[in-house]
């Protein structure tokens, strides 16, 4: 093997672990609110769109108001964008999305799965065309110092070379240290425990004393953060606009069906072989067919290991 | 402790309950016993306000709780250990029992709660990282009784924990109540399709018929009634 083709080849690898990391971390957000809360949400993309631009006007204003051009503050901007969506997907729980599900879900069809699928496509649109009204339909994306400069490794005594991005690579190690602790949060803290109870049984949640409504907006506000924060590092290297959400909606399902419904630690993972799969079919299929790439990989997994990666079969009784 | 007066209820324009009143004073074991559909569970509900009455007033140590919502109710000292079990399938033994102690005075005796737990039901310690959804029934609903008990409850009630049960299991679960209680002096409200055994531990109990109390008293009493001796103990 040529040198070049192995440094072609370790280079989309090195690409898709690091988009790879992003798109975990955006399936997580939707597997709190999808797979342990049971909420279908198809505005989840939308929030991310918010969180994109919600983390460049947070980058701007340190820069602008504050005069923090430093390299990090860009990351502190998007890191600062969690708590503003939370209270965003708290609120639009609290309004709306209660109506169709939690305790509420028993008492409609389809547990609720229908109403919410209308519900959250028209607070998609909504929030579509509102960000169009708001922010104009240019491109845009999130500056930021490092995104101009690389580590290069020399490998094979520097015949390979290979280039990692450094805003890429911060961005990755973001995304993992944001899923390590809330990994933690869910799995360890009275919270998190409390959150799961009242997904898993909401009668005897009640019973525990757990107000089951609050834990249901909280997990919502808090999934909805996560996916904005991802929106954000993905913005560094992409730009948007507010229709982007769409493209990503369907990676986030993909991810988190591929993880296996309602585990934190899966659905990353199933993120990450998606961002895998799209950088590595670079190497052997035109660019307009990543997508197609990702599907074909998807549908494969799906057929072989339906409840996903890490899904146990029969894990409710 | 608690009281129910006049108390109507029902799922849908149907009333269930027609009127029920009955009365728990601290530190008694109280039974409700009677057939399938009686309104048994249906009491419970209006009790931890899952099920909001239509008419009638519910006192718990005089406050009443048509002002307290459902889930302030186990701060209060109410311990709803639920028909059919209602285990946290998808959480390990241990974590349904730390669910348990979510009130704050659970949170308090923790420590001491946890291994009076685990003495009463020692399965649940060989099996606290395991999945409650993958529990025996039996120990589904030891570990509901526990879950319930780690709360530090005052008053607890438990909705027919020996259904679907082996008879050695059930004859093992109301020999631990009967030690528990010793031990805590715990209130109890009970409700049974097991007549013989609930009135035998019972100080005292209500039979219920389609939402009416339609005999109460000491167990004595009950189990001296002709009319339960008859329909209840097959004597
Ligand atoms: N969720 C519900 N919706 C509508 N009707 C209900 C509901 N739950 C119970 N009922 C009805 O209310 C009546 C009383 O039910 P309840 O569960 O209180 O009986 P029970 O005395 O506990 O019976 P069992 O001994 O079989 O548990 C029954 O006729 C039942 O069909
Ligand atoms: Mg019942």
């Amino acid at each position: 093997m040529s040198a070049q083709l192995i440094e072609n080849m370790l280079q989309a690898l090195v690409a898709g672990l690091l988009v790879g990391a992003i798109y975990g971390l955006m399936c997580v957000g939707l597997a709190l609110i999808f797979g342990i809360m049971r909420v279908i949400n198809f505005a989840q993309g939308d929030f991310m769109m918010l969180g994109m631009y919600a983390a460049f006007y947070l980058v701007l204003g340190l820069a602008t108001q504050l005069g923090l051009t430093g390299g990090i503050t860009p990351y502190i901007g998007i890191l600062l964008t969690g708590p503003f969506l939370f209270v965003v997907g708290y609120a639009i729980h609290g309004f709306l999305i209660s109506q169709v599900s939690g305790t509420r879900s028993a008492r409609l069809e389809g547990e609720g799965h229908y109403a919410q699928l209308i519900l959250t496509l028209g607070i998609a649109l909504v929030i579509q065309n509102g960000a169009l009204i708001a922010f104009g339909s240019q491109l845009i994306s999130i500056r930021t110092p490092l995104s101009a400069s690389a580590w290069t490794i020399p490998l094979l005594d520097g015949d390979v070379m290979l280039f990692v991005n450094k805003a890429r690579g911060v961005a990755a190690l973001i995304s993992v240290a944001t899923i390590v602790a809330l990994t933690v949060l869910i799995g360890r803290s009275r919270l998190g425990k409390a959150l799961r109870a009242s997904a898993d049984n909401p009668d005897a949640a009640t019973f525990m004393g757990i107000d089951v409504a609050r834990a249901h907006r909280v997990a919502f506000g808090l999934g909805v953060a996560v996916t904005a924060i991802a929106g954000g590092l993905l913005a560094t290297n992409l730009p948007f606009h507010p229709f982007v959400g769409i493209d990503y909606v369907i990676v986030m399902y993909a991810g988190v069906v591929l993880g296996g419904m309602g585990s934190i630690g899966g659905a990353f993972w199933g993120g990450m072989t998606i961002g895998l799969v799209q950088q590595l079919s670079t190497l052997i299929l035109p660019t307009q067919l990543q997508n197609t790439a990702i599907f074909v990989v998807f549908l494969l997994i799906v057929f072989f290991r339906p409840q996903g990666f890490f899904g146990r079969v029969a894990e409710r009784t | 402790m608690l009281t129910l007066e006049g108390v109507h209820a029902g799922y849908t324009a149907i009333p269930v309950l027609n009127g029920v009143s009955i009365r728990v004073d601290e530190g008694q074991f109280v039974a409700i016993v009677g057939p399938n559909g009686a309104g048994k569970t249906t009491i419970f509900r209006t009790i931890s306000g899952t099920l909001r009455p239509f008419a009638g007033r519910i006192t718990f140590d005089g406050q009443d709780l048509a002002a307290v919502r459902p889930d302030r109710r186990p701060h209060l000292g109410i311990a709803h250990v639920p028909e059919g079990r209602q285990v946290f399938a998808s959480l390990t033994v241990f974590e349904n029992l730390e669910m348990g102690a979510y009130t704050e005075a659970g949170r308090r005796a923790w420590k001491e709660n946890l291994e009076a737990i685990l003495g009463w039901f020692p399965v649940l310690a060989e099996r606290r990282n395991q999945l409650a959804g993958t529990l025996s029934g039996g120990e589904q609903q030891m570990l509901a009784i526990g879950r319930g008990l780690a709360s530090s409850p005052r008053l607890l009630m438990l909705d027919e924990p020996s259904m679907g049960l082996s008879p050695a299991i059930a004859d093992l679960i109301f020999e631990k109540l009967l030690e528990i209680r010793k031990h805590s002096r715990l209130t109890i409200l009970l409700v049974e399709q097991r007549v013989a055994e609930a009135l035998e531990s019972a100080d005292r109990g209500y039979v219920l018929e389609a939402g009416r109390v339609v005999l109460e008293g000491p167990n004595s009493a009950l189990r001296a009634d002709d009319r339960v001796r008859q329909a209840y103990l097959g004597m």
